[in-house]
């Protein structure tokens, strides 16, 4: 029955384009909202084994194989959760009908892409979904199609193209390697052989496809290009879930089920993950552009999770695996503020801006509590899975790690507290008169969001033992 | 691995590799959009062909088809979005210079 995850999506935006346009373009937003939160309901609401009881009907046409675990579940909550959010932002910040009912299309093409990619067992199928996600992605981008949305997609897509590339060269040599695709058969291959240089070579070309398309630090170039010129509501898919999915996910899959850990990758991956977290704050400092200052703390917080990953202890993919939920939660709640604050505004540039504190009251206390829980202020959710991925690092004796993950989350309290200075606080900027709250439905956005986030939070042991512990064990 | 393979895995593993020079090459070379993304097409034959070849030499042909037809299409839906990212873009600045791609910066 998993597959209904892959299958609702892409039959619902088959069918709403078929259909008459007067009918559809009313009914887009309903039916993928709907999708999302009943996948956000199944996967909150249902125990494992309710997924495993029923036959997949794909199997005997697609041969393909998926299967869930609690790594899945987590990423599938998160994955409905940043898509229900896209899809109420679209609906409020994109005015023209047409380009909001194509832009639900291509949200639903990434929801079915995303969740595929949660769900399955080989590197080829793990290869299509991913550039399913991404094509979707480059159009999203582009959607607005002027000079500076077109430049960011095109800079997106090449490096995109370059990540591919490398991919499959890493899955044709993992054939060759082991005769097949399949997370199992690889894996059974590398550990009977021990890994020669070829196996190497592949590993690496994987990891370094899997760094560009999360936007990890040497890479990250194209990051803030592409949300800084992509629609607001975009944005808040791209930087909530897509750069997570193989930045996070995907890595965690890979190194607990197909090429199992050595010291030269914990290594790698540590040192990548600690080189992310340094770049993107100190990059995110000397931004005037709100949603360019955000993707750079996209690239900072990602690291975090890949520093967790290299640590690869149960109590690090447990961490790693909270602080993708909490991201992608707090992440989403601030570019959805970015949206409002464009709506209102009609600018990104925070030098422009000031003062909004008192004319947009709930915006700046959902802006300070998604900045805040990026930074790890203690009561909120961020401070509790940067707590146990730095707990871990020094379990598994890297004290140096865990002072430098500490550090840079004193730089992120950094440029939280200038941005709020910059955009709330003060005399209220010229031209900014007319500033409200931006609608009902992006002001209950944000106030769900934040609430979770604060939930989260609070309810912090429900959580860690309900969804982040099987993690850690079905890992080990 | 018998005699025969073997040479024929390096044969083809000396062509694949000089190709991707080539497109990597290409890539690298040029300012031109259109041929940054020939390059990059250069490049993913490349991969295509050491599909071809890990299925031959493993005895898996029939999954290495399956993947390369897979791969192709995959290939051209990507290529018409780039293709049509690039026509707006010439629209715009009449040229498709990558050195006059430089509006977003910071």
């Amino acid at each position: 029955m998993v597959s209904l995850f892959i299958l609702a999506p892409f039959a619902a935006a088959l069918i709403l384009n078929l259909l008459p346009k007067a009918l559809t373009h009313r009914l887009a937003f309903w039916v993928a909202a709907g999708l999302a939160l009943a996948q956000a309901a199944l996967v909150a609401f249902h125990p494992l084994l309710f997924w495993s009881a029923y036959p997949d009907p794909l199997g005997p046409f697609f041969n393909l194989q998926f299967s869930l675990d609690g790594l899945s579940l987590v990423t599938l909550l998160s994955i409905a959760i940043v898509v229900l959010a896209t899809l109420v932002a679209g609906r409020y910040t994109i005015t023209e009908e047409s380009k909001r009912f194509n832009f639900t299309n291509l949200v639903l093409i990434t929801l079915m892409g995303m969740n595929a990619v949660a769900m399955t067992t080989d590197l080829f199928s793990l290869y299509v979904f991913l550039e399913v996600c991404a094509i979707a992605l480059f159009i999203l981008i582009a959607l607005k199609k002027d000079k500076l949305a077109l430049e960011g997609a095109f800079k997106y897509l090449i490096l995109s193209a370059i990540a591919t590339v490398l991919m499959l060269f890493s899955i044709a040599l993992f054939l060759l390697l082991s005769g097949g695709v399949s997370f199992s058969v690889i894996y059974g291959a590398l550990s009977g052989s021990g890994g020669g240089f070829l196996a190497k070579l592949a590993m690496g070309l994987f990891l370094c496809g899997l760094f560009i398309k999360a936007g990890l630090a040497p890479f990250h170039a194209w990051l803030p290009d592409a949300h800084s010129s992509a629609p607001s509501a975009a944005s808040v898919l791209l930087s909530g879930m897509v750069t997570k999915i193989p930045g996070a996910y995907i890595l965690m899959r890979l190194v607990t089920s197909v090429f199992p850990l050595n010291p030269q990758m914990q290594n790698l991956l540590m040192f990548v993950g600690v080189f992310s977290i340094i770049i993107g704050a100190q990059g995110a400092f000397y931004q005037h552009n709100f949603k360019r200052m955000l993707a750079y703390s996209s690239v900072s917080q990602v690291g975090y999770i890949v520093l967790a990953l290299g640590c690869g202890t149960p109590l690090a993919f447990a961490g790693a695996a909270f602080h993708l939920f909490n991201d992608a939660i707090s992440k989403t709640l601030l570019f959805v503020n970015a949206c409002c604050l464009e709506k209102e505004t009609g600018t990104v540039d925070m030098d422009k801006m000031g003062g909004l504190g008192q004319r947009m009251p709930i915006t700046n206390f959902s802006c300070l509590v998604g900045a805040f829980s990026a930074a790890g202020l203690p009561p909120l959710a961020g401070f509790w899975s940067k707590f146990i991925i730095i707990l871990a690092l020094m379990q598994a004796g890297k004290p140096v790690y865990a002072t430098v993950a500490i550090l840079a989350s004193i730089l992120t309290l950094g440029y939280a507290l200038v941005m709020q200075r910059k955009i709330f606080f003060g005399g209220l900027a010229d031209g900014l008169q007319q500033a409200k709250e931006a609608g009902i439905g992006l002001v209950l956005l944000e106030s769900a969001l934040a609430l979770v986030v604060i939930a989260v939070g609070i309810g912090f042991a429900f959580m860690y033992n309900n969804f982040m512990l099987p993690v850690g064990e079905i890992v080990f | 691995m018998s005699v025969e393979p073997l040479q024929l895995f390096w044969y083809f593993g000396i062509f694949i590799i000089l190709i991707s020079i080539c497109g990597v090459y290409c890539i690298l070379a040029t300012f031109n959009l259109i041929r940054a993304l020939i390059g990059f097409e250069i490049l993913v034959k490349a991969a295509t062909l050491l599909i071809i070849l890990a299925g031959y030499l493993t005895g898996n042909q029939a999954l290495a088809q399956a993947l390369v037809i897979t791969l192709i299409v995959i290939e051209v839906v990507m290529m018409v979005v780039a293709g049509g990212i690039v026509l707006w873009l010439y629209r715009y600045n009449q040229t498709i210079d990558t050195r006059k791609l430089s509006n977003l910066k910071g």
